[in-house]
């Protein structure tokens, strides 16, 4: 198992930079995921990391070791493709064993080995099998076990469970999760999908535009976003526009078109934009930031009610309210939020 | 969905009798190799296989038979290999010059063969080549065949998926050991057809043969026309068929490995 | 790359080199003795233009051509639909079918035809039988359209095959639901979408028809001559050279300048399918 250090990445596709000068410290054993939209850098990242392509500048270390000029076969890592990757003209057991007969490995550990992976993936019995034999699900685990029977110092995975339904997906998730700490190998886990980066990772790694927009586990991305940007792309959010009033360790009294909110942030002054999550947003006078509205619309989720408010100025909240109490559109409301729910970030940039 | 002259049995019929008038000739040659009888009339004579004998015992036809098929075995083999590696490179690394590379590539079979086979003529004597012997012959006949192979190689190559050979690098397998192991095996059916239909361009190759031919040295097609300008006899039908039932042989086992769907054209691209 | 190089090699040494050599031929001049001698003169673009026999023949060949592609068309076609609309195993076996008789020789297609339609062929037999007369089916220009119809109509089948696998079939379902019926479905929808597979096959029968040599020879004899066939007699009857090579040029800029004319109307005519 091995650390994986990024240093000063860069990768250009003709005059598209893919990947921006990235820096990225990723511990042993750790599971790491690269989140972002399409085009961020994250399938290029790992590709530059599995040694697919190579970078126009900077380096990349395996445990403190420079890989950076090192073709894929000499990296010692394991991949896992969206689409498998399996050798259609192999069987289960022939593609398991590929690693480790590139590796020399006698033939009788070889068998030993491909057998305890396959039982341990709950594959045994389907050895001879040939992959388009398989379901999704089957053809998935045989690419885990290919990619881990090697005992690689690094486990790459793009978005592999993007091909299976939702439910299937689900379950998967749970289970890479828990071969991954069993085996705690150093894991990077591409995906566009950001409940399953929650779910996953120790710390997600979100990307735009070939460059680190934040980096933490997914609680803080989720309650301090560092950019508006980062607030927007991870869950839904609100965003309250207003002037930094005061500010004392840490805590910030923002002047806004609804008054005077008190909230947390890293911004020390100007413009700043009040991120609140719908579900942090309560009716009623409870809480210290007031705002009064009017119901413009409602949408019933099942568990929870998903309300549209027009506040004052032009204001426009989303908030997300369990069905105890039912508002009709049209309706005046007063909607108010904690002061630690609420955190200012600099001013929204144009565009995504 | 109402069914009318453009669907069911309008569409069925005519299109049968184009198919049947597609097939015909070639079935009436068929029929005439193991017709009893000198002519074939209606209703045929009888079966006799005596046709087949007197090729069997035509020094000519067996010679310029056999000289057909060294000959294909030969083009195949350089088409082959010259197509398959010109896929590789133009399908995977040429970039900027990849449209430029295909064209040429495929511009043996744009030219009508008549004209190269009259450019090469030339060609072999303003050189000193001479035509003589194998050697133009083979030659020409790479050249009209290389187009087909370096097309169905392609399109194999076209739809390979990528990440099986980057998975075999990542589990340690260097570049000749991926291509040795995971690709070739999987672009084998198209690069075989690709031989196949090198083999048939060049056994029933006529206008470049006409031209690069010497005297001693003939082709299959070539005697064959010669002896049907001038006289007919039943020989020339068994010949026929021979050479048929190759080509059958050969669109089966087409159709077999990679079907004809993978590898039929729409004409030249 | 080295992969390349070699095959870079073959062909410019044994294709670009000896097309660029037949069009220096061209301009040589054909002495007594001999097929060339290296002297620059025009009299072969003279004579191959200015002799109107020269002319008779090719007004002959494009002639047979276009009609060619012409019966070619209107064969290929029904095919070509028939096979885009029949799915799965009929249609790889409607494949066999159509590209088997491409893999016989031309030798043998057109020996077939003589069996068929010489003085004493089957068809004969068969109209003499009921008491009809003796028809002249072979060595003259209605046998020479035959054969050039039967080798090319694959190929037409499948230029215009590949333009109709690209019409989706949700269009032609729009146009019923719009009310359209059959017939109108295909004159307002379905032939105009496949016109370029129409102009490309008809493009490619005609130069393929124009460069035929053994059908016109087999199947038309003494009484009909093509290009082709007087280039071939120019160089190993007359061994002339200089102008076998001039009235293939000539042969061949023709056929280019009436194609060039040809892709420019068919461009006017299908601006709406580029992009």
């Amino acid at each position: 198992m091995a650390s994986i250090t990024l240093r000063e990445l860069t990768k250009r596709f003709e005059s598209v930079v893919a990947v921006d000068r990235l820096n990225l410290e990723i511990q042993e054993g750790e599971l790491i995921t690269l989140l972002g939209p399409s085009g961020c850098g994250k399938t290029t990242t790992l590709r530059l990391i599995g040694g697919f392509e190579t970078p126009e500048a900077g380096d990349i270390l395996f445990g403190g070791r420079a890989v950076t000029w090192l073709p894929p076969e000499r990296r010692n890592i394991g991949i896992v493709f969206q689409n498998y990757a399996l050798f259609p003209h192999l069987t289960v057991r022939e593609n398991v064993a590929f690693g480790l007969e590139m590796r020399r490995e006698p033939p009788a550990a070889i068998r030993q080995r491909v057998s305890a992976i396959l039982t341990k993936v709950q594959l045994a019995g389907l050895e001879r099998r040939y992959p388009h034999q398989l379901s999704g699900g089957q053809q998935q685990r045989v690419a885990l076990a290919r990619a881990l029977v090697t005992n690689p110092a690094v486990l790459l995975l793009d978005e592999p469970l993007a091909n299976l339904d939702a439910k299937l997906r689900e379950e998967m998730r749970f289970y890479i999760r828990g071969l991954q700490r069993e085996f705690g190998i150093t894991t990077i886990y591409v995906t566009h999908d950001q409940a399953e980066a929650m779910v996953l990772a120790d710390r997600i790694a979100l990307m735009k535009d070939g460059r680190l927009q934040q980096l933490g586990p997914a609680e803080t991305i989720y309650r301090r976003p560092s950019t508006p940007w980062v607030a927007e792309f991870i869950g839904l959010s609100n965003f309250i526009p207003g002037t930094v009033a005061a500010r004392t360790d840490g805590r910030l009294s923002v002047r806004t078109a609804a008054g005077l909110f008190a909230c947390s942030g890293d911004v020390a002054a100007g413009e700043v934009m009040i991120m609140v999550r719908p579900e942090a947003l309560h009716f009623g006078p409870q809480h210290p930031n007031r705002i009064a509205g009017v119901v413009r619309e409602r949408v019933f989720l099942g568990n929870l009610l998903d309300y549209q408010i027009d506040g004052p100025d032009g204001m426009r909240l989303r908030v997300q309210a369990d069905p105890s109490r039912i508002f009709a559109p049209g309706e005046a409301v007063e909607v108010s939020f904690a002061p630690a729910d609420a955190w200012a970030v600099g001013p929204r940039a144009a565009g995504p | 969905m109402r069914r009318g002259p453009l669907s069911g049995w309008g569409l069925g019929a005519a299109v049968t009798l184009i198919y049947v008038f597609l097939l015909v000739p070639i079935l009436i040659v068929v029929a005439a190799a193991f017709n009893a009888g000198e002519y074939l009339r209606f209703p045929p004579q009888g079966f006799s296989l005596r046709w087949f004998v007197r090729f069997a015992q035509s020094e000519s036809f067996v010679r310029a038979f056999l000289f057909s098929l060294q000959l294909a075995v030969y083009a195949t083999l350089a088409s082959t290999l010259l197509g398959t590696m010109a896929a590789l490179f133009i399908v995977r690394h040429a970039r900027r010059v990849r449209d430029a590379l295909r064209l040429l590539m495929v511009a043996p079979l744009q030219f009508p063969a008549i004209l190269t086979g009259i450019a090469l003529l030339i060609f072999f004597y303003a050189t000193g080549m001479g035509t003589r012997g194998m050697r133009p012959l083979f030659i020409g006949h790479t050249l009209v065949a290389l187009p087909y192979v370096f097309l169905t190689v392609s399109t194999v190559l076209f739809g390979f998926n990528r990440s099986l050979e980057e998975a075999a690098r990542s589990l340690g397998a260097g570049p000749f050991v991926t291509f040795r192991r995971i690709t070739l095996p999987l672009i084998k059916g198209g690069i075989i057809s690709g031989a196949l239909f090198a083999f048939i361009t060049s056994f029933d190759q006529f206008p470049i043969s006409l031209l690069l031919i010497s005297v001693g040295n003939t082709t299959l097609p070539i005697a064959l026309f010669d002896y049907l300008r001038f006289s007919y006899e039943p020989t020339a039908a068994a010949v026929s068929t021979v050479s048929v039932l190759l080509s059958v042989a050969i669109v089966l086992l087409i159709q077999r490995l990679v079907g004809l769907e993978a590898v039929s054209w729409g004409g030249p691209r | 790359m080295l992969l390349i190089l070699p095959i870079i090699l073959f062909l410019i040494v044994f294709f670009l080199i000896p097309y660029a050599n037949m069009v220096y031929m061209s301009f040589l001049m054909k002495p007594a003795e001999g097929a060339y001698v290296r002297q620059f003169t025009l009299a072969n673009y003279a004579r191959a233009l200015g002799d109107p026999f020269h002319w008779k023949v090719l007004r002959n060949t494009f002639w047979y051509s276009i009609l060619t592609a012409a019966i070619a068309l209107v064969l290929g076609y029904p095919v070509a639909y028939h096979l885009t609309r029949a799915s799965g195993r009929r249609r790889a076996w409607l494949l066999v079918l159509l590209i088997s008789p491409l893999l016989v020789s031309v030798v043998v297609r057109s020996f077939g035809w003589m069996i068929l339609l010489g003085r004493v062929g089957l068809i004969n037999q068969l109209v003499r039988s009921y008491g009809g007369p003796e028809l002249a089916l072979m060595y003259n220009p209605f046998g020479v359209v035959v054969g050039l119809v039967h080798v090319y109509v694959p190929f037409m089948a499948l230029a215009i095959a590949g333009a109709l696998q690209n019409i989706s079939p949700d269009m032609e379902r729009a146009a019923r639901s719009l009310g359209a019926g059959q017939w109108r479905v295909f004159w307002r929808v379905t032939w105009p979408l496949s016109l370029p597979g129409v102009f490309a096959g008809t493009l490619l029968v005609f130069i393929l028809a124009v460069s035929s040599y053994v059908i016109p020879i087999l199947l038309g004899g003494s009484n009909v001559l093509v290009m082709p066939m007087l280039i071939v007699q120019m160089l190993l009857d007359a061994f002339n050279w200089p102008l076998g090579s001039a009235l293939s040029m000539v042969l061949f800029g023709l056929t280019g300048a009436l194609l060039w004319l040809y892709v420019k109307l068919l461009n006017r005519a299908l601006r709406w399918s580029q992009p």
